[in-house]
């Protein structure tokens, strides 16, 4: 016990010390990490007074829609909405301003991640029963279990075409009447209102984040029926936000739910007819598919899972309604080499290298493109990936809504392509075929030829490109990295990744030439 | 699964345990350690499942244990690990392997009284780790660890009795850092556009009962153990675990230590534990042995 009182002193230093250390690393160690793209004092690159004469992708002009005339600034009416919407600012809570700081004035960024948070929680693929036999999400009991939907890529892929697609429709028509009545917003009508977001001129009638706000909800309800009390909060929040941030009037809102409504029910009309409820074919049609393709070609592609899945994931996605390409035919893949070629062979090596040899780098990729189950599948990673683009050149809401339908609808074009592909073709994967072979990427459960990652990302970098050439060889980079990913992750041979690839491009042509005769070129 | 990453540490002269070493003492221990589970707690549920048939996890730790003063022991640890699936298995998913993290402790003796029954000693720890390697922490139930730095604050106080008796308990706090993930986004209870994945910190608890034999070259413990994340979310459905995740578990175990008169110094450690309940962790069972040799560095004796 004959410790020195010198000892101790310097033992009670080191403790203090290591103490001080500690709670420094513990504070300063705090990260921020990001929930959304974040963008303040978000200026518009310009306002487009004449988009509301763009072409329309589900309605023929921006007018198929009506709405009343708007009431006159000087009316009585209108005074009433202003003297409203000034004392609601006035009270305004800090929860309030919360969420006018998250709407922003380009609430389409946020409905896109509202939908990518949606396909990440609902991308997760349901378990075998106890007694080994799996039961698939049905839309007619969406609590299942397991709940539907499953938000596959394919099924993501749609979700956010379709809300794209209505989001941008709404948005014309929204353009169309606000320079038709040109009504003022109200920071601009008194000059006591003061505006949350950076000015633009805009016209307020009708909202065009009301717009976004209803047609969004409707869009995502339908798509994720059990989240419809909270996307009915979400609307709730944003079109409060418009009158809070100096913006609109409640006739402005009325008149851009009116409009939402109603492109939402007609996007959700092609919907329900589009064939996707039957993309998830019995068993019966995919063995057939397999059977055919067996006769064909002399291969077919196993589920290897334990306990094995009876049946592909949406064997006749393939069959879906295309939003730009005429026959889904025209764009298959030729066929891929046969098992036990010379070329078939040289792929095995180069599988077998990747796999013994995984080096850093092939290995981020790998994780980097997987966006497997759980995440917001490649279509979501697109679409984030775009995301931070349309802000980089300050897009404004109806040029925002334009690229991602575009995108949107080559991402979901390509995906049925690829898919029509796949069930065509039924060939194996590589674990099927390299005996002993193990992947550091999950082995989706559905053909190996082509890639689906790949398809969706060069359909998504090609419209990437046609909207931001300046920026081509960066998106047309990653999509061939995006491709590779699977061959590194050893899930994809090299020709499902570089075939998919050339496939995507070619599919994303057809929207491309639509987008270049709408108008918003001119 | 979520916890797999914890280092366990169950082997004599270690940070958690009730010996000190005399001053200039140093201590190798080469440790092996098989674990393996074929069921896992999804949030609050067994499961097994098929993608992954039965993991199994193989450690070999190198430690040193050196003694700074009579009251302060210093210790470095170097796990290898390799983890992998048996065969057949529904997901084909290579195994991982490499070095783990690197782990510092220091161990104080704050308090020791002998009354007339037995002895009572009091002691603090802090322990350190990080990753030493750039194995990837997003990649469970394979992944070699959580890939945070983590720093664990412990208080431990034993009561032996002159018998050979002793009890043991100690609690503690670990923090646990952030790792990143070689991906841009992830879901916890919402989205996440980073790669950086915050892992929950933990509270541990640890209740030992044991006994000295054959004049002190035998020591046989009983202990349990616990662990409960502070925050976290769960495993989902059929999904992957991350690390993010909550992991809680409680253990029991079994240790042995011999010390052999002859040659002086040489030392075997033996245990055995098995998870008995947990919230995303997996039911792992493990066992382990290990070699140790103790001599003094800078006072040799005899």
């Amino acid at each position: 016990m004959a410790c020195s009182t010198q000892k101790i002193e310097r033992m009670k230093l080191l403790q203090l010390t290591i103490i001080l250390i500690t709670m420094a690393m513990m504070t300063s160690c705090n990260m921020d990490l990001e929930t959304e793209l974040e963008y303040e004092s978000y200026e518009f690159s310009g306002i487009d007074e004449n988009a509301g004469s763009w072409k329309p992708i589900l309605i023929s002009n921006g007018n198929d829609i009506t709405i009343d005339e708007p009431t006159s600034i000087s009316s009585a009416e209108y005074l009433s909405e202003l003297s409203e919407v000034k004392s609601m600012i006035s009270a305004m809570s800090s929860d309030q301003r919360k969420q006018v700081n998250l709407w922003t004035n380009n609430s389409v960024i946020r409905w896109n991640e509202v939908a990518l948070g949606l396909i990440a929680k609902y991308n997760l693929i349901p378990g075998p029963n106890v007694d080994e036999s799996y039961t698939l999400p049905n839309p007619a009991n969406p609590k299942g279990p397991p709940v539907f939907p499953f938000a596959h890529p394919p099924y993501a892929s749609r979700a956010l075409a379709y809300l794209s697609v209505a989001q941008y429709d709404g948005m014309i028509s929204a353009w169309h009447y606000k320079f038709m009545y040109d009504r003022p917003s109200p920071y601009m009508v008194d000059p006591e209102i003061p505006y949350a977001y950076v000015p633009n001129n805009l016209p307020s009638y009708p909202s065009e984040g009301a717009v976004l706000a209803t047609v969004s909800r409707k869009i995502l309800t339908a798509m994720f029926p059990l989240e419809a009390e909270y996307l009915l909060q979400l609307e709730k929040d944003h079109l409060e936000s418009l009158l809070l941030a100096g913006e609109n009037v409640p006739s402005d809102l009325d008149a851009g739910k009116k409009i939402g409504e109603e492109i939402a029910s007609i996007a959700l009309a092609r919907a329900s007819n589009d064939g996707m409820k039957y993309a998830q074919a019995p068993k019966a049609v995919s063995d057939s598919l397999r059977a055919a393709a067996f006769d064909r070609f002399g291969w077919q592609w196993e589920n290897l899972e334990s306990p094995v899945r009876p049946v592909g994931l949406t064997p006749l996605f393939g069959k879906v309604k295309m939003w730009s390409v005429p026959n889904v035919e025209d764009t298959r893949a030729p066929v891929p080499p046969t098992p036990g070629s010379e070329a078939f062979q040289k792929d095995v090596k180069i599988l077998e290298d990747y796999a013994d040899n995984v080096t850093h780098e092939r290995r981020r990729i790998a994780n980097f493109w997987q966006d497997g189950l759980g995440t917001y599948t490649p279509p979501g990673h697109w679409n984030d990936i775009a995301g931070e683009y349309f802000l980089k050149y300050k897009l404004n809401s109806i040029r925002t809504a334009r690229a991602f339908a575009y995108m949107n609808m080559a991402i979901m074009d390509g995906g049925i392509s690829c898919w029509d592909t796949k069930y065509y073709y039924y060939y194996p994967r590589p674990i099927q075929m390299i005996k002993g072979f193990e992947t550091i990427a999950g082995t989706p459960n559905f053909p190996s030829y082509t890639s689906g990652h790949s398809v969706f990302s060069a359909a998504a970098a090609e419209v990437l490109t046609y909207l931001f050439p300046q920026e081509g060889s960066v998106f047309q980079k990653w999509a061939e990295e995006a491709a590779m990913s699977r061959v590194y992750g050893g899930i994809h041979w090299t020709f499902d990744a570089t075939v998919g690839t050339t496939q995507g491009r070619d599919v994303a042509q057809y929207t491309i030439e639509v987008a270049k005769t709408d108008g918003a070129d001119n | 699964m979520g916890g797999l990453g914890l280092s366990n540490m169950t082997v004599g002269q270690t940070p958690t345990d009730g010996l000190m070493m005399p001053k200039g003492d140093i201590c190798f221990l080469l440790n092996f350690d098989y674990g393996q589970f074929d069921h896992y707690w999804e949030g609050e549920t067994l499961r097994k499942n098929g993608t992954i048939a039965k993991v199994q996890r193989k450690t070999a730790l190198v430690m040193v244990a050196y003694g700074i003063t009579k009251r302060l022991d210093a210790y470095v640890g170097l796990p290898y690990i390799s983890t992998n699936s048996t065969t057949p298995n529904g997901g084909k998913f290579a195994g991982a392997k490499g070095i783990q993290d690197l782990t510092l402790a220091l161990k104080y003796e704050a308090f020791r009284h002998k009354g007339e029954k037995g002895e009572l000693t009091a002691f603090g720890s802090v322990t350190f780790s990080a990753p030493v390697s750039n194995y990837l922490s997003d990649y469970q139930p394979y992944s070699l660890g959580i890939g945070a730095p983590q720093l664990a604050w412990r208080g431990l106080v034993e009561y032996e009795w002159d018998n050979g008796f002793y009890l043991r308990g100690n609690g503690g706090y670990i923090w646990k850092g952030y790792t990143q993930a070689e991906r841009e986004y992830y879901y916890n209870e919402g989205s996440y556009y980073t790669s950086w994945m915050d892992v929950p910190s933990a509270w541990t608890y640890e209740a030992v009962i044991g006994k000295w034999f054959m004049n002190k070259s035998l020591r046989v413990e009983l202990n349990y153990n616990s662990s409960k994340s502070t925050s976290g979310d769960d495993i989902r459905a059929y999904n992957a675990p991350q690390p993010t995740n909550k992991v809680d578990m409680n253990r029991v175990g079994a240790f042995a230590q011999y010390f052999f008169k002859k040659p002086k110094g040489l030392g075997l450690v033996a245990s055995y534990s098995k998870v008995i309940n947990g919230r995303n962790a997996p039911e792992m069972s493990s066992i382990s042995v290990g070699i140790t040799y103790q001599f003094g560095l800078f006072h040799p004796k005899n």
